[in-house]
């Protein structure tokens, strides 16, 4: 057996979970045993792109060239590093983290012992950039930052009650600024306080501070949670849609002894920031969701949240979802791709990858929302979350509007301006007026069933209209299958 | 999420070259081989090269899907490199209208050994091309494009055919418009085509093998100048950039292809009354510039700067030191610039940032951050210059209207810092 083949890769190394996670505290600096490439794409280039931020600049890379690779090693490198970076003054008051990469494994370089030599401190974290993805990664450097420079430092502390800790918010982590905000108001609501924010809100030397919380709310169920085990305290996850938030905030309150506060911001939400969902509910938009089906490609938080609040809540059809990283039983990007070439739903959550699938396949009537990276994107507004009862109101606000942009696409405009564009040839008359064989209706029935619901009804009426007027353009008396799938195919359904 | 920075915490004047600044060098390559109709790329390499490089591609480059084989410790020290391209090359293969498999070969299975005797050359259709760019040998992205399409070249270059006599490859990334301008100017001078390189089709690329001679715009096509010169084709150095270098680039195109010389001494003069009548129209006098990309195209833009009037007393590039750029380095540097770094890092960028004080920055992303929490107005160099005209007259006329409508906004960049300061 060959090795398995990757499509569009998901999901990146633990190289990048360690720089992700570590670089997210201001007071560390990591240098990254790297070529010039795994420094500028981790540092500048895609973080660019997914936390919009210029570029990290708590890294140095210490420049894999043919020399080190060609036997010398990167000890020598390194040291060559911390030295300037020392001299330049870039190290005072900062931890200095030695971190391996792929290439720096693939030539053995081991570096514990050269940066035991280095500064008081120093430490050197194995990546294991050839083995380990980015979640099993972040969970890891979690973990090992705790060992190193957490629990050594808190022993006797007492976990102080009525606080908790968030824990997950690194560099790449999807629409975190607004999940965050939404969970902190949660707890906040519960009647807790936050204790940290760890890692992207707090520094390294407030690690020890992770045991002062009684509460630990992890964000994600793709990481995270390693680290809320070794704390020990109750641990809880982050929630999705109306019914798995309520449990949060009641749990919450009943941990941190606060049910009563829970209880009443429980109420006044479902009067105030739920009200929307029951409005639309009770609307004509909600008889949409039981017709409507949905494609969901993200990190596994996102996509058991977003299935069991689309499909479980408000009844929406799950054509799949396969989550990040992949459940055993989750479809693969070449089977995704596969799917979506061949019928996509209305609403595909994803990917850069999804989105470009839906481009192969020309899909023009599926809507595109991206739920998670790869993919270039501004997630820096803290309005718009998919977690908790803000992320309930906001997934389906999208959706809704998504509904209204899919039917105005489809209403017709009048032909006299998209023939000043040289458009599409003009339709002389009413359809319905040849008569179309029983093969005929066939093809456009099955052409028209893989189609989104809601635009059917437009399509329908425009295909009709394609067809009849090339019927004319040719003189036939009457619409046969092959004439149907000739305007099938010029008009890209 | 990280607080906005107000000043630079980079150490200034520092000689170390510690931060190098050029994207990952195998994207060059993949940018150009995954915008090729019917090329399906795969890459040979780990899943934190493949994410990242596969994200910028999908940014930059083209909305392919790419391919690779997994390629983690147990593939790469049980010897499955070889095994695992060959099946991603197979499904490569397989896309509708595939006739080009590139194998991206980067870092790790460099490392590793990737025995190209060992891949196919063909599948059905496909030619199936090996591309090495490895960063750690590589340096740059600009020189990771000639890599690649030198590669592509000596593949897929027709040598069988007849030669295509006053028909030249124009090499280089340009904004289109400017390989329209480029054209159409030769043509009036007698030239029968030109070959646009790097492009979408594969077709051009045979074509190309039959051209009479080469015209490599930028100055680090040194991989496919010398396939050229091994072909007995002429090259022309230069480009046609401002009012000097346009003319000579003109002639020497004439000369190289023999033209009619009246015809071109009359062409290259037109032009260069176009140039005269850009530069008297709009001039950027009395404004200081640091051109600092990583596009290996600097000092052609500091060039155009200086004619138009600009003082550009620092210029970085990521490409090392060639031949090729020495007539542009040397033309600035008798024309006021104290500075032309190759290979340059962040803290050479800063110290001039320092000395220089310039009016604007065009930079890297961390340099232009830098300038910016400075007052100064800075922009991205990859990205708005490309998307831009920038050779001939006309390609003058709207880069020197784009430095001047920013400088113009210069009250912004630094209302911008004082609010944030405040």
């Amino acid at each position: 057996m060959p090795p398995a083949l990757i499509r569009d890769l998901s999901d990146t190394s633990g190289y990048w979970a360690a720089v992700w996670t570590m670089c997210a505290m201001p007071d560390v600096h990591v240098i990254a045993d790297a070529p010039v490439g795994c420094f500028n794409l981790v540092a500048t280039a895609v973080p660019d792109y997914t936390d919009a931020v210029p570029h990290i600049e708590n890294m140095t890379p210490a420049t894999i060239t043919e020399q080190e690779v060609g036997g010398k090693g990167t000890s020598d490198k390194v040291r060559w590093t911390y030295d300037n970076l020392r001299a330049s003054g870039a190290l005072d008051g900062k931890q200095l983290i030695v971190i391996s990469t792929a290439e720096s494994e693939m030539i053995g370089a081991d570096l514990s012992s050269v940066v035991a030599t280095l500064g008081e401190g120093t430490r050197f974290y194995w990546s294991n950039s050839l083995s380990e993805d980015e979640w099993a990664g972040r969970d890891r450097v979690l973990r090992w930052l705790w060992e190193q420079f957490g629990a050594p430092h808190a022993t006797g502390m007492q976990p102080v009650p009525g606080t908790v800790n968030i824990i997950g918010p690194t560099y790449g982590c999807f629409n975190s600024p607004s999940d965050l905000e939404e969970i902190k108001r949660l707890i906040v609501g519960a009647g807790g306080r936050i204790n940290l924010v760890y890692p992207m809100e707090a520094t390294l030397a407030d690690t020890p501070r992770l045991a002062a919380a009684q509460v630990n709310v992890v964000m994600y169920r793709e990481f995270g949670a390693g680290l809320a085990g070794m704390l020990g305290q109750p641990m809880l996850y982050a929630p999705f849609g109306m019914r798995e938030t309520t449990e949060f905030v009641r749990e919450l309150g009943r941990l941190l002894g606060t049910s009563e506060q829970a209880e009443s911001f429980i109420a006044a939400e479902k009067r105030t920031t739920l009200r929307a969902v029951w409005d639309l509910w009770r609307g004509p938009q909600g008889d949409w969701f039981g017709t409507t089906d949905v494609g969901i490609v993200a990190g596994r938080s996102y996509t058991e949240g977003l299935a069991r609040y689309l499909g479980d809540e408000l009844g929406m059809k799950i054509a799949f979802a396969s989550a990040r990283p992949r459940r055993p039983n989750d479809p693969d990007n070449d089977t995704i791709r596969q799917m979506l070439h061949r019928r996509a739903p209305a609403f595909v959550f994803g990917s850069i990858n999804e989105k470009i699938y839906l481009s192969e396949a020309g899909a023009k009537f599926a809507r595109f929302f991206m739920a998670a990276f790869p993919g270039p994107t501004v997630r820096r507004a803290v309005g718009t979350p998919f977690m908790g009862y803000r992320g309930a109101v906001y997934v389906v606000q999208e959706i809704v509007n998504g509904l209204y942009d899919t039917l105005f696409n489809f209403l017709p405009v009048d032909q006299a301006y998209s023939m000043m564009r040289g458009g599409p040839p003009k339709i002389e008359s009413a359809p319905g007026n040849l008569p179309w064989s029983l093969e005929a209706k066939a093809v456009l029935d099955e052409a028209l069933e893989k189609l989104p619901y809601i635009p059917r009804i437009s399509a329908s009426r425009q295909l009709q209209m394609q067809v009849e007027s090339l019927a004319r353009e040719r003189s036939l008396e009457e619409i046969t299958p092959d004439l149907v799938r000739e305007a099938l195919a010029s008009s890209g359904i | 999420m990280e607080p906005i920075a107000l000043s630079a915490e980079q150490t200034q004047s520092h000689p170390c070259k510690l931060h190098p600044q050029s994207m990952c060098p195998a994207f060059g390559s993949l940018r150009i081989l995954s915008r090729i109709e019917g090329s399906h790329p795969v890459m040979a390499t780990d899943t934190g090269c493949l994410y990242g490089l596969t994200f910028v591609t999908h940014f930059y480059g083209a909305r392919k899907s790419i391919l690779a084989p997994t390629l983690g410790s147990a593939e790469l020290y049980s010897g499955e490199i070889v095994e695992g391209t060959r099946a991603a090359i197979e499904a490569a293969a397989r896309e509708p209208g595939c006739r080009l498999v590139p194998v991206v070969s980067l870092c790790v299975a460099e490392t590793a050994g990737m025995p190209e005797e060992l891949l196919p050359r063909k599948v059905g259709d496909a030619e199936v091309v090996l591309v090495r760019v490895p960063a750690y040998a590589i340096h740059s992205h600009p020189e990771a494009k000639d890599v690649a399409l030198e590669a592509l070249l000596r593949r897929l270059g027709d040598r069988e055919g007849p030669r295509e006599a006053r028909t030249v490859v124009v090499v280089g990334e340009v904004f289109p418009a400017d390989q329209l301008a480029i054209d159409a100017i030769l043509r009036r001078m007698g030239v029968e085509a030109t070959i646009a390189l790097p492009g979408r089709s594969i077709d051009d690329l045979q074509r190309a093998g039959r051209a009479t001679a080469l015209a490599p715009l930028h100055p680090f096509y040194k991989g496919v100048t010398r396939l050229y010169r091994e072909w007995g084709a002429s090259v022309a150095g230069g480009a046609p950039v401002g009012i000097s270098g346009t003319y000579a680039w003109l002639k020497s195109i004439g000369a190289l292809l023999e033209l009619d010389p009246a015809l071109v001494d009359q062409v290259a003069e037109e032009e260069r009354d176009k140039a005269q009548a850009v530069l008297a129209a709009k001039s950027l006098k009395g404004a200081r510039v640091l051109v600092t990309g990583y596009e290996g195209t600097e000092l052609a833009y500091a060039r155009l700067l200086v004619e138009a009037g600009a003082e550009v007393p620092y210029v970085s590039t990521s490409i090392g030191v060639d031949p090729l750029s020495l007539p542009d380095e040397l033309w600035l540097k008798a024309r006021g610039t104290q500075e032309v770094v190759y290979r340059k890092a962040l803290e050479e960028d800063m110290a001039a940032l320092d000395r220089y004080a310039p009016d604007f920055v065009l930079g890297t992303t961390p340099f232009a951050a830098a300038a910016k929490e400075r007052g100064i107005p800075a922009m991205y160099f990859t990205n708005q210059l490309a998307s831009r005209p920038f050779f001939l007259s006309s390609g003058m006329a709207a880069t020197i209207g784009f430095v001047a409508e920013t400088l113009e906004r210069a009250g912004r960049y630094r209302d911008m810092v004082a609010f944030f300061a405040e």
